[in-house]
């Protein structure tokens, strides 16, 4: 599963640069996984991971260091996590790759705020 | 994603240009821009964190669909954060939201009324405006109702007495001025119910945050939990809290204790449990068993236990096709029934249904969830888990989840109740969009 949503995630940026591919469908399904895949996220972090305050943002930040960060809670003891060590562990290492990937590639426009 | 109608006029105006959608050329103008085109009605009947989930989640899935959301009031207060009301944390505006963002950013139409029928096989949802609603698919967020048959003398009628304050609102506000009117040295009585009901935690943060007050206000009150059950959510947390804080302030009374309330006379206040015991309250909250709103009912979703079984990847109702259910009224375990779950289940079910309206399968459904709990102000706790659908069933993630450590440090505490206002204000963004 997790490759077939890193490959997804590919496809879906391919898509956005090249934007006549869209007009195959009228529904982005590869999206939609993606979305359906991040969607837990949001309550906590908010819509597409933007909400700014005591719970860190998400959209925007390097892959590598969101990645390095969801791999760390899930494999080791003592990352200072309250809640995400508990969190990560129900996630594929790939899974949370492609989560990773996902929120970096959103913009991470700091407008929502309580 | 974070702007959907301009992803609309991209998307649409491509198709206008290309020709190479696979439907006819009418249907795939920009159809909202002409009027009478779209991708499919779904009405969605009820704007708490499902319902609001949805018709947000499903415009954002494809603007092209249009989107109703039935919800007869104009201002929702959250179940959550209501026990912090209170405790004195808070005012009831701060856990108000409205529907304006869902209007005006995501393009939902919002009806404030009361869905009062529906006919599954013609498609239809009639109003308490007389109006009539035809859809393609229908989704359900009915949230709990109480079962005013369950406890011997506990009715609407006696819930103006002894409130449940268990749907925010006017039962919060109810409560919050019978504990503030009353004299100090009083007790004050949580009738609990037995599972399954909605928020799982929920009277036990309700026993520190009117402890938190009696501590500040009247200390020398005290809150006696009578339970229907022997074990209850983030149990040793919780009681350590108590301790660790009110002292002998909480008192807990479980099934095997006698802790089960069968009959309330709310004039009185006084309760009787299984075995004949009588406890008098200053201050009564009973929690009343619960089923699904009584719409899901309507709709033939519900079976023989009231709540509303369903199909594990879409949520759609096992019984009834195109009407998809989400939050509390469903059976969803292991998932709890909280507002998260409901949030969660919601996305889920805009995926599907956005899916099928295009011919497509549903997504692999992931779900998560996170309920905290306030023991103090500055005493969070809290439980997650994480759930796929494994041989059919909605099943937790092994090893995944759980409950905040037993021996944490005060500074861990103190953290997870700065989280706790955080995932407060991320959820209700990510619902409603809008603070009141």
């Amino acid at each position: 599963m997790g490759m077939h949503l890193r490959a997804c995630f590919a496809l879906a940026v391919a898509l956005g640069a090249a934007n006549s591919a869209i007009a195959e469908t009228r529904l982005d399904t590869d999206a939609l996984q993606l979305e359906v895949l991040a969607g837990s996220c949001a309550n906590c972090h908010g819509t597409d991971g933007r909400m700014v305050g005591a719970v860190p943002a998400l959209a925007g930040r390097s892959a590598e260091q969101l990645e390095a960060r969801l791999l760390a809670f899930k494999h080791e003891e003592n990352t200072g996590a309250t809640i995400m060590d508990r969190i990560a562990k129900g996630y594929t290492d790939e899974e949370l790759a492609t989560l990773a990937d996902y929120f970096s590639h959103l913009p991470a426009t700091a407008e929502l705020t309580p | 994603m974070s702007q959907p109608w301009n992803r609309l006029s991209r998307r649409q105006l491509l198709k206008g240009l290309g020709g190479a959608s696979a439907l006819p050329l009418l249907g795939a103008m920009p159809s909202l821009a002409i009027g009478g085109q779209h991708a499919g009605h779904v009405v969605v009947v009820g704007g708490g964190f499902g319902g609001a989930t949805a018709a947000k989640y499903l415009k954002r899935a494809n603007p092209a669909i249009k989107v109703t959301l039935v919800e007869p009031a104009e201002v929702f207060y959250t179940c959550p954060f209501s026990n912090l009301f209170l405790g004195g944390l808070r005012d009831m505006r701060s856990i108000a939201h409205n529907y304006d963002e869902l209007r005006q950013r995501y393009g939902v139409d919002v009806i404030h009324a009361l869905a009062e029928d529906i006919d599954a096989d013609a498609h239809k949802v009639r109003l308490s405006t007389g109006d009539t609603l035809r859809y393609d698919r229908l989704v359900l967020s009915p949230g709990v109702d109480m079962r005013w048959d369950a406890l011997d003398g506990y009715d609407e009628a006696a819930a103006e007495k002894a409130p449940h304050a268990w749907k925010a609102g006017h039962q919060t506000t109810l409560l919050k001025q019978q504990l503030e009117a009353m004299e100090d040295g009083g007790t004050f009585i949580i009738v609990a119910p037995d599972n399954p009901y909605r928020c799982p935690p929920g009277p036990y943060e309700r026993a520190g945050m009117v402890a938190h007050y009696f501590k500040e206000h009247k200390p020398n009150s005290k809150v006696l939990i009578l339970d229907a059950k022997d074990n209850f959510s983030k149990q040793g947390l919780f009681t350590a809290g108590w301790q660790r804080l009110y002292g002998d302030r909480i008192e807990w009374v479980g099934l095997s204790n006698d802790g089960r309330v069968t009959r309330v006379d709310a004039d009185n206040l006084e309760v009787e449990t299984e075995f004949g015991t009588r406890h008098r309250a200053d201050v009564l909250n009973v929690i009343p068993p619960q089923k699904a709103g009584w719409i899901a009912d309507r709709a033939g979703v519900t079976d023989s236990s009231g709540w509303v079984p369903v199909k594990p990847d879409t949520f759609e109702s096992q019984q009834v096709s195109d009407i998809y259910v989400v939050g509390d009224a469903t059976v969803a375990a292991p998932m709890p029934k909280s507002g998260f779950c409901a949030n969660a289940q919601a996305k889920v079910v805009a995926a599907a249904i956005a899916s099928s309206l295009e011919q497509q399968p549903a997504p692999t459904a992931y779900w998560a969830n996170t309920c905290y709990s306030l023991v103090g102000p500055n005493y969070g706790i809290s439980v997650a888990g994480v759930y796929r659908v494994t041989d059919g069933a909605i099943a937790e993630v092994p090893g995944a989840g759980g409950v905040s450590p037993a021996d944490a440090p005060d500074t861990v505490r103190a953290l997870e109740a700065e989280y706790a206002v955080g995932w407060y204000n991320a959820i209700c963004q990510d619902t409603w969009g809008t603070q009141v």
